[in-house]
């Protein structure tokens, strides 16, 4: 599936949630999905900066292609980066970082993906484009 | 009738809906909303009167003028001050603990002497201070925190000396509400040292009358923005002569008597250490906002404050899994600090948010004291005067439905 699919693919699943307490509900039952990530990473090295919460992000070349690990010490902020890692792994670094979709623009998740440029979803979104643009250079 | 009962209706941020629920907004440690007084007289300013202040032979100029300088004898007036002229107007309590850290050390201090604060203190409190330190090669000395958020004041006793040249110490716990015994805090730095003694009211000024002559101490600053006033504004005040003998930090236009191309002398005080534009239309309208809480008079305020704390003690200390961070102390501010085991802050005011409840998550500029009980971070509740009992209800109710989804 392409990034743009899989961004379709949860717009429309987030559509169905009314509120954003409904929305939230969703991001903790995938961050509890999420338990494959090994203590070990959480390491300063793969910390995302800049959000509320400690957020983690590792990349692994697969492939040619990107697969990302994470995890976060906060339920809705690991279910966000779940979210999020999920969509851009699987994926050529190249289309990553040629890839100009705005999830502030796409997904509505309350204040979790407002568009400031120092909230964590910005942030975890510029690490891994960051982790794509040094495998191609 | 209470003069609080209608309060909400003064302030227009309460006519929103958020997240289809209405505005409990529990956050004004952070910052307090406005009434229409305070936001009506800046757009006054702008449209009718704006002119820079201290320049202009012309009305306009002399009329903003005239209402910029009477902000201080409001100051005056507020806080018991012997003269208008012990008001300086800052752009908040970190400017002004950066101005008064910068020029104490400079004029006071030298190589070996002692700064005390306490472990308790907000970053703004502790970072002028150790940059001083490290340009002047000053020590810093923190008061111990008891564990009932209290200060151990036999602590503070232990380590004045003469080398102690300033204690700068919080008024009010901008995490467990709790009020340190300034006057007893003065009696012991007076009694053991020549230090100065620096007040931060930045969550003190906002809730309790405080009266500098009675309290003794020789500097208070604090925030306007926390006190129904708009950002940017904020003031230092200090004992007339202890100001005039400081010089100023900042330099540049309206803080100077004569100028030549080799040296410049200093307006007196306040002047010296307000230069360049001061952010004039700022405090006027942190003017309107003192008229305001006048009008409710501060002892009302107060009244207020600690009758909403007694509810919050009856209705939050007992929510099975959140632990309170809260002065056990009689009287204490309107402020808990809360947390639950093995639930992030962040996830908690998220949860809240959605039920339109505001409160801050996080370390709330108190990273060491937050250390020091062995917690991340927590969720922090502080009301003011438009909040009333129904708002502690709600953050009750949202924090117990929170608690049920995230664990």
């Amino acid at each position: 599936m392409s990034i743009r699919e899989k961004v379709d693919e949860y717009k429309k699943i987030l559509d169905i949630f009314p509120n954003d307490q409904e929305k939230y509900q969703y991001l903790i039952e995938k961050a509890k999905e999420n338990d494959s990530f090994p203590s070990e990473l959480r390491l300063d090295n793969f910390k995302v900066n800049g959000c509320q919460s400690q957020v983690w992000l590792v990349p692994e070349e697969k492939d040619e292609k990107l697969f990302f690990n994470s995890d976060s010490d906060a339920l809705i902020a690991k279910g966000l980066v779940t979210l999020i890692a999920s969509i851009y792994s699987d994926e050529k670094a190249e289309d990553i970082v040629s890839n100009e979709i705005d999830l502030m623009e796409e997904f509505e998740l309350g204040v979790i993906l407002s568009p400031a440029r120092r909230n964590g979803a910005y942030s975890m979104l510029k690490t891994i484009k960051e982790y794509a643009k040094k495998l191609i250079t | 009738m209470s003069k609080f009962k209608n309060i909400k209706k003064d302030f227009p941020i309460f006519e929103r809906d958020i997240n289809g629920n209405k505005l409990t907004y529990l956050d004004s440690g952070a910052t307090s909303q406005k009434p229409n007084s305070v936001i009506d007289k800046m757009t006054e300013i702008y449209k009718f009167n704006n002119a820079n202040v201290h320049r202009g032979t012309y009305v306009l100029s002399a009329e903003t003028t005239q209402e910029y300088e009477s902000v201080r004898s409001k100051f005056q007036s507020f806080l018991n001050a012997s003269e208008s002229d012990e008001i300086i107007f800052t752009k908040g309590t970190t400017e002004a603990l950066n101005f008064l850290a910068n020029s104490i050390a400079n004029k006071f201090m030298s190589e070996g002497d002692d700064i005390i604060l306490s472990e308790i203190e907000h970053h703004a409190n502790i970072i002028p201070w150790q940059m001083v330190a490290e340009k002047y090669k000053l020590s810093i000395k923190y008061v111990k925190v008891n564990e009932d958020f209290s200060l151990d004041l036999d602590d503070l006793s232990s380590k004045l000396s003469s080398k102690t040249k300033v204690v700068s110490i919080v008024g009010e716990s901008n995490l467990s509400g709790m009020l340190p015994d300034i006057k007893e805090i003065n009696n012991l730095v007076r009694a053991n040292s020549e230090a100065l003694l620096i007040i931060d009211g930045a969550q003190l000024v906002p809730h309790r009358k405080v009266d500098v002559q009675d309290l003794g101490i020789d500097f208070l600053v604090f925030s306007g923005h926390k006190m129904l006033g708009p950002t940017g504004i904020g003031v230092v005040w200090g004992k007339k002569e202890l100001l005039n003998s400081l010089d100023p930090v900042y330099g540049g236009g309206d803080m100077i008597e004569e100028v030549h191309y080799d040296k410049a002398t200093w307006a007196p005080v306040p002047h010296k250490f307000e230069a360049g534009t001061p952010p004039y239309v700022e405090a006027i309208g942190l003017g309107a906002a003192v008229d305001y809480l006048q009008d409710l008079g501060m002892s009302e305020v107060e009244k207020h404050s600690d009758e909403l704390r007694e509810y919050g003690r009856k209705v939050l200390l007992d929510i099975d899994g959140v632990n309170v961070i809260h002065s056990q102390e009689t009287i204490a501010g309107c402020t808990f600090g809360m947390y639950v085991d093995g639930v992030h802050a962040a996830d908690l005011s998220l949860m809240l948010d959605t039920h339109g409840v505001a409160v801050r998550a996080g370390h709330h500029c108190v990273q060491p004291f937050h250390r020091k009980l062995g917690i991340d971070a927590t969720i922090r509740s502080t009301a003011y005067i438009y909040n009333d009992k129904e708002d502690i209800d709600t953050l009750k109710s949202a924090l117990i439905s929170s608690v049920e989804m995230l664990r």
